[in-house]
């Protein structure tokens, strides 16, 4: 674009130059009797080339050819001036629509190398109930973005304190337009039942839902997204403990698939705006299947 | 500490903890770890600073053990002396000009 438009100031100056200087060589010849003619007979060829200054003691004195040495068209600043701003803006938005698309496809990316290849890093089949006393499998993460986070009712500060942030950002991505399925689930199976989850919860986000299960099953979810704890051994029943657990926010696209873990680094602005950018680049597993075979599949590698 | 453990309604394993209670906790820790700031003792479970602790800071462990559970009491001594030592090697690194590295946004490839 830029290469275009000063191709054409330069045309534009050229042809002036050749209107002047015709009209300064038909002048001189009568005066000083230069040998003007090769040049009058082609006058083609200074268009090749660009025109030379013509020295001070070839222009005949009085003679109006002064300002021919100038380029002294105003029509030329004002196109300049006009096209500079054109440049300017034109660049200045494709700047932005370059830098916005290759931070998105930097997102994409990110969350392609976490889905992994093959058999999923995160997540998986998985059987529970919810606080409501109905059965929640991984079927239920798809059609909507998902975010899980573990812990236990129990909890002396981490959890209730991550669960705040949780309903913060939820309330903001809702105002953006952004719809998240939000799942707890405990670690506690034998002091988290679905009531109390429930009783728990109902300080929490209104959207959040509730998930426990027997031992086994409660286990085998946690293994699913690599979540580890661990409950103290031999327990008295009505003994108090606490349960050591990780803490991560996993964020779960519309297919069911793990997309990132958020950790506690994220605070309420910053987890806003990585879930945000999340969900603005996802492409469902069919395009993306697709897209690997177009010709600009290059692009996406 | 085992005095009042049968009768405190935080302990009762039925029941989740609500906000109010953890309010009511977290209030009654802060203000022991004031206490315990006052007479510079960092780990509270270290035997050495029982009779110090008896002395000065009886009113405010006596609410800390009474308004928590009692494992989140043991987690809550443990943390604070996690985090004063957290704390003290920060301020060591910045005394000796060390940068912080925010490696929160790494992309994993």
């Amino acid at each position: 674009m830029l290469a275009r438009t000063r191709f054409a100031v330069v045309l534009r100056r050229t042809g002036q130059f050749q209107r002047t200087a015709s009209r300064a060589l038909s002048g001189s010849p009568c005066l000083y009797n230069l040998p003007t003619d090769k040049n009058a007979q082609q006058p083609t060829s200074s268009e090749g080339e660009t025109p030379k200054r013509k020295p001070l003691s070839r222009i005949a004195i009085g003679g109006t050819t002064n300002h021919s040495q100038r380029n002294s068209g105003g029509s030329i600043e004002f196109a300049t001036w006009k096209m500079a701003a054109l440049l300017l803006t034109l660049g200045g938005t494709l700047y932005y629509f370059f830098a916005k698309e290759k931070r998105r496809l930097e997102i994409e990316k990110e969350a392609e190398a976490n889905r992994g290849y093959g058999k999923p890093l995160v997540g998986g089949p998985f059987k529970l109930v919810d606080f409501n006393g109905n059965e929640f499998t991984e079927e239920n993460l798809k059609g909507k973005f998902s975010i899980i986070y573990f812990g236990f009712s129990h909890c002396p500060d981490i959890c209730p304190d991550e669960l705040d942030k949780l309903s913060v950002w939820l309330d903001k991505l809702k105002q953006k337009g952004i719809e998240l399925q939000p799942i707890f689930i405990t670690c506690d199976p034998a002091r988290d039942p679905p009531h109390v989850l429930k009783e728990y919860l109902s300080e929490f986000h209104s959207d959040l839902i509730g998930l426990t299960g027997d031992y086994n099953a409660v286990k085998h979810a946690c293994k699913q997204y690599r979540v580890y704890f661990s409950t103290p051994p031999s327990l008295k029943p009505g003994q108090d403990y606490l349960v050591d657990h990780s803490i991560f926010f996993y964020l779960m696209d519309p297919e069911g698939q793990f997309i990132d873990a958020l950790g506690r680094q994220y605070d309420e602005k910053t987890g806003v705006e990585k879930i945000q950018e999340h969900v603005k680049a996802f492409v469902p597993k069919e395009q993306r299947e697709k897209r690997k075979h177009k010709w600009y599949s290059f692009l996406f590698n | 500490m085992g005095w009042f453990s049968k009768t405190k309604p935080m302990d009762d394993q039925s029941k989740p903890p609500m906000r109010s209670s953890r309010k009511q906790c977290w209030e009654a820790r802060d203000g022991y770890f004031r206490c315990l700031d006052n007479i510079s003792v960092v780990n509270a479970l270290d035997p050495k600073h029982q009779d110090a602790i008896k002395k000065s800071c009886q009113a405010e462990e006596t609410k800390f053990d009474q308004d928590c559970a009692t494992s989140w009491i043991k987690y809550f001594k443990e943390k604070r002396v996690v985090d004063h030592k957290r704390e003290k090697f920060m301020q060591e690194m910045e005394s000796k000009n060390a940068q912080q590295i925010d490696l929160s946004g790494m992309i994993r490839r």
